[in-house]
């Protein structure tokens, strides 16, 4: 897009006085040193004055009280509930609104995905993992035996002695192995 | 222009906004500042067919030993700093150390070392879900077996 091209965009805005005191002086700037934007603007500016003309001498015919009465009488009139909800939907879903529901959708996404550290327990509904993971086991030469028990999510350590005569205060059932 | 623009700008800066404030809610995992540790001693033994009552919450646990009987001997609860050890005695001249080592997924890390009589039995790393427990049992005791209910819960 040329510089031009830019500028003839903006040139409608410009003599509206929509834009800002920076990008008003660039457009004058340009203009002022532009002929053929010069036309546009010179063209731009008869064509707003054609319209005022006309529409100034239409709207001299034209009664306007009637219809402020209508625009003011439907402001105060009270809609039903059904309508409002309707109103409603329609504003909520329009672009805008869509565009800012995208990343209260993903903060959601990932709320959720944090909750467990918030509500501990709290899985998707459904039962946590509560086995003890053994990371490392050092029983100095006993044997070691490791159980875990489905059905209570237990995990057991079982230290029993094996070799004989090693401890001789120990029971028969710490002697021979494990108790499950 | 400028509005639509200037819409378009805030609705960046809100999607920005809104995506480092989930980041930081996903990330910041609440590390508490101890732990606390309960120790329960029991008796399991063959001699009878007695169920202390005291143990009644456990016995589904306690299901999976086989053995006849079992007696409560020692309750005990501490509190335990992050990286700090406590020692809680066991019966039979025993002590448990005891040493919370890290919080992860709601996982607590315990370092557990057994000693009886300052020789030690068992040294173990392990990492238990907060409020869960697990059973480190088999040193003779009384004509039984000593079985210790190691749990752990972080505020």
């Amino acid at each position: 897009m040329s510089n031009c091209e830019i500028i003839r965009e903006s040139i409608g805005s410009w003599l509206d006085g929509e834009l800002s005191p920076g990008e008003s002086d660039s457009v004058r700037a340009h203009v002022a040193g532009c002929g053929d934007c010069d036309e546009v603007r010179r063209q731009l500016e008869k064509l707003q004055m054609v319209l005022k003309e006309e529409l100034a001498g239409k709207a001299a015919r034209i009664e306007f009280m009637p219809f402020w009465r209508e625009v003011q009488q439907r402001i105060n009139q009270k809609r039903p509930w059904h309508e409002e909800l309707r109103g409603w939907c329609r504003d909520f879903f329009t672009a805008p609104r869509i565009a800012w529901s995208v990343p209260a959708v993903i903060a959601l996404v990932l709320a959720l995905f944090s909750l467990d550290s918030y509500l501990p327990g709290w899985r998707f509904g459904g039962a946590r993992n509560n086995f003890a993971a053994v990371d490392s086991i050092d029983a100095y030469g006993r044997s070691v035996a490791l159980l875990r028990e489905n059905e209570s999510k237990t995990t057991v350590i079982w230290l029993y002695q094996d070799q004989e005569g090693e401890n001789d205060a120990a029971e028969d059932a710490t002697k021979s192995g494990p108790a499950f | 222009m400028m509005l639509q623009k200037m819409r378009r700008s805030l609705v960046l800066l809100f999607s920005l906004l809104l995506v480092s404030f989930a980041g930081w809610c996903g990330a910041a995992e609440k590390t508490p500042q101890s732990v606390q540790v309960t120790i329960r001693s029991i008796l399991a033994a063959n001699k009878s067919d007695e169920f202390d009552a005291k143990l009644k919450g456990m016995e589904q646990q306690l299901k999976s030993l086989k053995y006849r009987s079992y007696r409560s001997l020692k309750d005990e609860s501490k509190t335990v700093p992050w990286q700090g050890t406590q020692s809680f005695e066991i019966p039979g001249g025993r002590t448990l150390t005891v040493s919370p080592q890290e919080f992860q997924d709601n996982r607590i890390a315990l370092k557990v070392r057994l000693t009886e009589h300052d020789k030690p039995i068992v040294d173990t790393t392990v990492k238990i879900a907060n409020k869960g427990n697990f059973i480190l049992g088999g040193p003779p005791h009384e004509g039984g077996a000593l079985v210790l209910s190691i749990s752990a819960s972080a505020p």
